[in-house]
């Protein structure tokens, strides 16, 4: 309408704040800053061989970060991923060795543990209608006590090859958790973007009581992301245990507040409604080369610790920023 | 001539995409009630954000002058500072906190350095009586309808004991006798030297209270006159840029065949357990009918609507017929399967999704028709939404933008709209032109008789009396929990609808 009237330099402004306001900006930018940072310190971070492994650790994470997205979406949050990420990996292991299982039935089995803690999951956050930050906390730890249980703390290792070989092998020197990432997080950012279910997550998480009283059926939403996320972060461990040729009580333990992080340093907002798979990419894939930069680097783990704790502050800050510049504090 | 204790000069806001404000200067004298009136996105509410510091100095050019000092503010605090003090246009209370916590919230009254309750609730108490509210201090603010959340948030402003204070549709939520409450107040606040910028739609209430009136126009300032000068007509005129010639459009198009019948709904009260707020009442809508529902504000008139599209069900009694037949609806998508359509009251909190689209606001009620199985049929939605956009005239630079960056009255078209995709038989609407100003009001009705046109049966809820005696081809009215009154045609009149909704009031 009256857009024509801006001038020049005004133009020129709004090219430019246009470009800045794009969501995905917070994890360019300083991704961009980061490598040319590490350039100047470590110019091995380049090497290609250091580069697969970036890549690398970012389809693990980004297999659990872009359904993780989704729940995030519906402005919901959830702590219990980390736990199950163990919990998927020595169940799988469990049935490959102890059962005898073959490796399909095994993976299944190791899917089924996650979709029964996802399906749990909702039975608390939807039916008693308790917080679910407090509820996957607390299930977070049912989930690690259970495992370390079970496991003694011990990792189980002994599987056969055909099973290593699914975090380990490459087509065309490509890892197939690799592709595996990237057909899924484009899966998911088409779901997003145009079907029904996608467009149904966004509407719950912007206002859950405005959609359902347009008929959406936002518990079916809620109950999809949930166990989606859950499933998919016993498959995560799943491929930890193929890629490492051990299931670990561990794997995965505290990995569900950098990834968290990583999707709303991504753009997605705190309260849902609005963020998208890409940016959680982006995320993921800044949050993997810190790491492996920190590495390279000979920072001791102490300061690590530090730069992630950093990290997750400033993605809180930067959500802030954005939803009281969109008006969400009126 | 009183001394100015305000003054805004040559205040321009720019949002991306649209100016909002243009060159805008206005002043404010002491003791006075200055009112600003204009269109559904003419700028009144950004100007007031600029004031009350919403914006920080940065964000838009121009000078505001306080007792002739020029200030800047950085954020809200700042301007609390220097005594402004706004009451929102949307509502924005912290819903699970008590009323007093509520009303003291950013001075709560502290003792060894935690919150001193005892002292909080008494003096909440005190509050309230003075300006004869009447609701317990200890409730929590959600259970409360939205005109006492109105009532509060205003209460609230004036605990602060502001110099000036700006209100931004007050009464858009407000019963009559609340309006009454609130007209009292300003007229004593008046008195005790403060100055009041009251923005309204509603003409009425601006002749009554109001010093002098301030238009504004896409943006612009277009005339600042003392309201015993200027007349009604030339100020609608000089807001709408057109002459309005029929305020109330109604055409008849009722019929007698039932569409929908309701018998034995009994909704229990929101705020006190174990009471009905209706008991046991039942109407019937026939096809292309307006069915009006009169009564005070907190009568049950929106619960009852919601409780019959099945928002609520706890506790819900009810026998609902839809076209003859026995229905049962249990949540919000039985309701639409059936055909009912519901644009509810609070527009924030039910009605649209502020971080989406106009688009993609207008296209949730319809997801079934707007797509296959799986996919959005996104062709087919632009072409519906955008000729929604383009009907109803929603002031926005494309359907892409973000519901947040409306004005009030735009993102109550942005919802009508929904419900005109999803055409639905039957169109429940509570306060239909709650925020809406006078030239959008008669498109408004335009629509409804449209609809009725074409068969389409529509239940309104209103408090705006000239609305509902114009428009209704029917009117119920509810008091204490039961229907007092059934008026047909020329029955429906003021004193009619007044005297049955105090019925059986104490
Ligand atoms: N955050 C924002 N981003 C972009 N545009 C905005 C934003 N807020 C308001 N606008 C635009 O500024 C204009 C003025 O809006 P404003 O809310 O001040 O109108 P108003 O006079 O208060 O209308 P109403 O009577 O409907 O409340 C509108 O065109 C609106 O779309
Ligand atoms: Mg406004």
């Amino acid at each position: 309408m009256k857009a024509q009237e801006a001038k020049s330099p005004l133009l020129a402004k709004s090219i430019v704040s246009r470009i800045f306001s794009i969501r995905e900006m917070g994890t360019i930018i300083p991704l961009i800053i980061l490598y040319i940072v590490i350039a100047f310190v470590n110019p091995n971070f380049f090497a290609p061989a250091n580069l697969i492994d970036v890549v690398r650790a970012t389809s693990y994470t980004f297999i659990l970060a872009a359904p993780l997205t989704c729940l995030m979406l519906t402005g919901n949050r959830d702590l219990s991923v980390g736990a199950t990420t163990a919990l998927g990996g020595v169940a799988c292991a469990w049935g490959l060795t102890s059962l005898h299982w073959g490796i399909i039935p095994s993976i299944l089995l190791g899917l089924f543990a996650g979709l029964v803690v996802g399906l749990i999951k909702c039975f608390i956050v939807l039916n008693l209608k308790l917080p679910p930050f407090i509820i996957t906390l607390g299930l977070q730890y049912i989930i690690n006590g259970f495992v370390l249980v079970t496991t003694l703390g011990n990792p189980i290792t002994g599987f056969p090859k055909a099973f290593t070989n699914l975090g380990q092998g490459r087509v065309f020197g490509v890892f197939y958790t690799i592709i595996f990432a990237l057909v899924l997080g484009i899966a998911i950012h088409l779901m997003l973007r145009y079907t029904r279910l996608g467009r149904e997550i966004y509407a719950t998480g912007g206002n859950k009581e405005t959609a359902r009283l347009a008929g959406i059926n936002t518990t079916k939403v809620l109950m999809i992301v949930h166990v989606a996320a859950s499933v998919f972060a016993a498959l995560v461990g799943i491929l930890y245990a193929s890629r490492f040729n051990a299931a670990q009580s561990n794997a995965g333990a505290g990995t569900e507040m950098t990834i968290m992080a990583a999707i709303i340093i991504g753009g997605t907002s705190f309260a849902g409604g609005s963020g998208t798979v890409i940016g959680s990419l982006f995320g993921c894939l800044l949050l993997a080369s810190i790491n492996n930069g920190l590495v390279l680097m000979h920072v001791s783990s102490y300061w690590q610790n530090l730069v992630f704790g950093a990290i997750l502050v400033i993605s809180l800050l930067l959500d802030k920023i954005r939803t009281d510049k969109s008006g969400g504090g009126l | 001539m009183k001394e100015n204790v305000l003054e805004m000069r040559n205040v321009t806001k720019r949002f991306p995409g649209v100016t909002a404000l243009k060159d805008v200067c206005i002043d404010l004298r002491k003791g006075e009630i200055l009112g600003i009136c204009g269109e559904n996105g003419a700028g009144k509410s950004t100007l007031m954000k600029v004031l009350s510091g919403s914006y920080t100095a940065k964000e838009y050019e121009g000078e505001i002058l306080i007792d002739d000092k020029p200030v800047s503010f950085t954020n809200v605090y700042d301007a609390q500072k220097c005594g402004i003090e706004m009451v929102y246009q949307e509502l924005n209370m912290v819903l699970d906190l008590s009323v007093a916590e509520n009303l003291f919230v950013g001075n709560l009254p502290l003792r060894n350095g935690v919150v001193n309750y005892k002292q909080l609730y008494s003096d909440a108490e005190k509050l309230l009586e003075r300006i004869g509210f009447d609701v317990n201090p200890r409730t929590i603010v959600r259970l409360l309808n939205s005109g006492q959340m109105q009532m509060l948030s205003i209460m609230r402003a004036c605990a602060k004991n502001p110099k000036i204070l700006i209100m931004d549709e007050p009464t858009s939520a407000l019963t009559d006798q609340e309006v009454e409450t609130l007209m009292k107040l300003l007229n004593e606040l008046r008195d005790s030297g403060v100055s009041v910028i009251y923005i309204s739609h509603k003409m009425q209430e601006i002749y009554r209270i109001c010093d002098r009136i301030t238009v504004i126009r896409d943006g612009q300032t277009i005339s600042t006159n003392d309201i015993d000068k200027v007349q009604e007509q030339t100020l609608i005129e000089e807001m709408v840029g057109r002459k309005v010639e029929n305020m109330y459009p109604k055409e008849n198009h009722a019929t007698k065949e039932e569409v929908l019948r309701v018998e034995h709904l009994s909704v229990p009260h929101p705020n006190i357990h174990g009471k009905y707020i209706v008991e046991d009442i039942g109407f019937t809508l026939h096809k292309g009918e307006i069915l009006g529902i009169g009564g005070l504000v907190g009568a049950g008139r929106s619960e009852s609507l919601a409780a019959i599209f099945g928002q609520y069900v706890k506790g819900v009694k009810k026998e609902v017929w839809v076209g003859g037949k026995k229905v049962k609806i249990t949540k919000p998508l039985d309701a639409i399967r059936h055909g009912i359509g519901f644009i509810t009251e609070e527009r924030k909190l039910t009605g649209y999704i502020g971080v989406l689209s106009i688009r993609e606001n207008m296209s949730i009620a319809s997801l079934k028709k707007l797509s296959g199985l799986i996919l959005m049929k996104r062709r087919k939605e632009r072409e519906e939404t955008d000729k929604q956009f383009r009907q109803l005239r929603v002031k926005a630079p494309s359907s892409e933008t973000k519901l947040f960056q409306l004005s009030g009255g735009n993102q109550q078209k942005v919802i009508l709209g929904k419900w005109l995709i999803n055409e639905p038989e039957i169109l429940f609407i509570d306060e239909p032109t709650k925020g809406i100003d006078v030239g959008t009001k008669a498109d408004f009705y335009q629509i409804m008789n449209e609809l009725t046109s074409r068969g389409v049966s529509i239940v309104m809820v209103s408090s705006d009396m000239p609305e509902l005696i114009a428009m209704s081809d029917r009117c119920i009215v509810i008091s204490e929990g039961r229907i007092t009154a059934e008026l047909e045609g020329e029955e429906i009149t003021e004193t009619n609808v007044m005297r049955a909704a105090i019925q059986g009031k104490k």
